[in-house]
């Protein structure tokens, strides 16, 4: 691989990231949001988080359509005559639409007070955003002729940027609540932890794999690519949040918010790399 | 392509390949220019393409071939991964085509196509409607089925490239793929290409 050089165009760019994000985020605050029923010190989050969802849908919606080149036909992904379920893409377009399903009851529900068919939605709507990073994940899984994608590890990984990106976004609506942002402090830390265990576990397999999967480490891990995955994703937006909250320091409402801010940088730019850097190679085949 | 095409048939399936013998390619490019006047191909974007790399020791070095076109895998992942079946394999010839008027843009087949096979066309042509979907090599299905070769195989001036049918044990390709140590393209990832190479040296 790379010895006949030719340029081709990389498949997905970097609006795709975005989506990524966007979805995450999204959600990691229905999780919020559900989690509000079983922990009351997040109660003040449950609407906030639930609406802050919704808006973000539409905005992941509007993201995923506009970066088709056909747009119009983004209908054909729902039509039951042309799914085709051995793609991720049609389980993810299914599992957005009964998202969107399940939100809008749940916010009115939310809307009515609904207190007793609240938690039951507000759990339907959970299991179904869990479903978004799982298939955001295995969209790059099958992909079997690339590195990194290719991992069994990707939709795990993309639950824990969920999970920290969403709780980052709820520490920043709950500033100056103090229980919640405990209870969202335990969420980053340990997802952060998680997401920087599977970041190392990553770059072994990468770079003590095949020659195509060494070449994509050494994109992954040099220049600008490097240096937001490196620096940006692993050190400042996981594993500097892991410790600042770890430490004794970390329940200060100041390093909560820093770190939720770190953590939205890092995931932001781990979507990107994880994104961009595994098609890099390829280009030249 | 229009929906369910099938190739006719006399008797049993048929499957097509293509040989490609990387001696008897001298690099005019005659195939490129054949396949990009048959389809009107835009600037940019090939459906087949014909890298070369420099092998051998100064003084005695030589450009090295490797005409590249669709795989027309049997196991083809793009299939697989197309989110509305846009893409399809036809089973009689083995034919990977694209059903542009069901193609949503997503991307999905490029991503997964270990070949780099497909592209996306641009949103202006000059004499053809069909833009702003996914493209690729198609067999020169049409040809095929008025029992002509391929564009770039009818046009080859060192008769590199030979296509026919597999299944057929009288047909060229069947022996030359039988009398000949045959290559594949990155066979590890399993989608079992329908382009086989003759003299693809690993130096």
């Amino acid at each position: 691989m790379g010895d006949y050089v030719w340029f081709h165009d990389v498949s997905w760019h970097a609006s795709y990231a975005v989506y990524f994000f966007v979805i995450g985020i999204l959600a990691g605050l229905s999780f919020i949001s559900y989690g509000s029923w079983r922990t009351p010190a997040l109660r003040p989050l449950r609407e906030k988080t639930a609406y802050a969802s919704f808006v973000l849908l539409g905005l992941g919606g509007i993201l995923l359509i506009a970066d088709l080149s056909q747009p119009l036909r983004f209908l054909n992904i729902l039509n039951p005559a042309y799914l085709n379920f051995t793609s991720p893409l049609a389980w993810g377009a299914l599992n957005i639409v009964a998202f969107s399903i399940a939100s809008i009851v749940y916010i009115l529900a939310l809307r009515k007070s609904d207190e007793k068919n609240g938690q039951l939605l507000a759990l339907i709507t959970a299991l179904l955003a869990l479903g978004l990073p799982i298939y955001t994940g295995f969209d790059l899984t099958v992909h079997q002729s690339r590195p990194v994608w290719n991992t069994p590890i990707m939709p795990v990984l993309f639950v824990a940027l969920a999970i920290a990106s969403g709780s980052a976004v709820g520490a920043l609506l709950a500033a100056g609540n103090a229980e919640a942002q405990k209870v969202l402090r335990e969420y980053m830390l340990w997802s952060a932890g998680a997401v920087a265990v599977m970041l190392v576990s990553i770059m072994g397999t990468t770079n003590y794999g095949g020659s195509a999967a060494e070449l994509t480490f050494m994109i992954m891990t040099t220049g600008t690519m490097g240096l937001l995955f490196i620096g940006v994703g692993f050190l400042g937006g996981s594993v500097a949040p892991a410790l600042m909250l770890f430490a004794p320091m970390g329940k200060s409402q100041g390093v909560v918010l820093v770190s939720a801010l770190l953590i939205l940088a890092g995931s932001a730019a781990l979507r990107y790399v994880l994104l961009m850097a595994p098609q890099q190679l390829q280009t030249l085949y | 392509m229009s929906e369910g095409s099938k190739v006719s048939t006399g008797g049993g399936k048929r499957r097509y390949a293509m040989v490609v013998d990387t001696r008897r390619c001298i690099g005019c490019m005659a195939c490129q220019v054949a396949c990009k006047a048959e389809y009107d191909t835009p600037l940019g974007v090939n459906r087949t393409w014909v890298p070369y790399k420099v092998v051998g020791k100064y003084p005695n070095v030589k450009k090295q071939f490797l005409p590249r076109l669709c795989n027309h895998c049997e196991d083809p992942p793009c299939v697989r991964n197309c989110p509305v079946e846009a893409t399809f394999r036809v089973e009689d010839g083995g034919f990977v085509l694209q059903r542009y008027e069901r193609c949503i843009g997503c991307r999905s087949c490029m991503a997964a196509c270990p070949y780099n096979a497909r592209f996306m066309l641009p949103s202006h042509r000059t004499y053809t409607p069909i833009t702003n979907v996914v493209d690729k090599c198609t067999f020169c299905f049409h040809r095929v089925t008025q029992n002509l070769v391929p564009a770039c195989v009818q046009t080859c001036i060192g008769r590199s490239r030979v296509f026919g049918d597999l299944n057929d044990p009288n047909s060229e390709v069947s022996y030359l793929v039988a009398k000949n140590a045959t290559q594949v393209l990155r066979p590890e990832e399993g989608t079992k290409p329908h382009v086989f190479y003759i003299g693809k040296s690993a130096k």
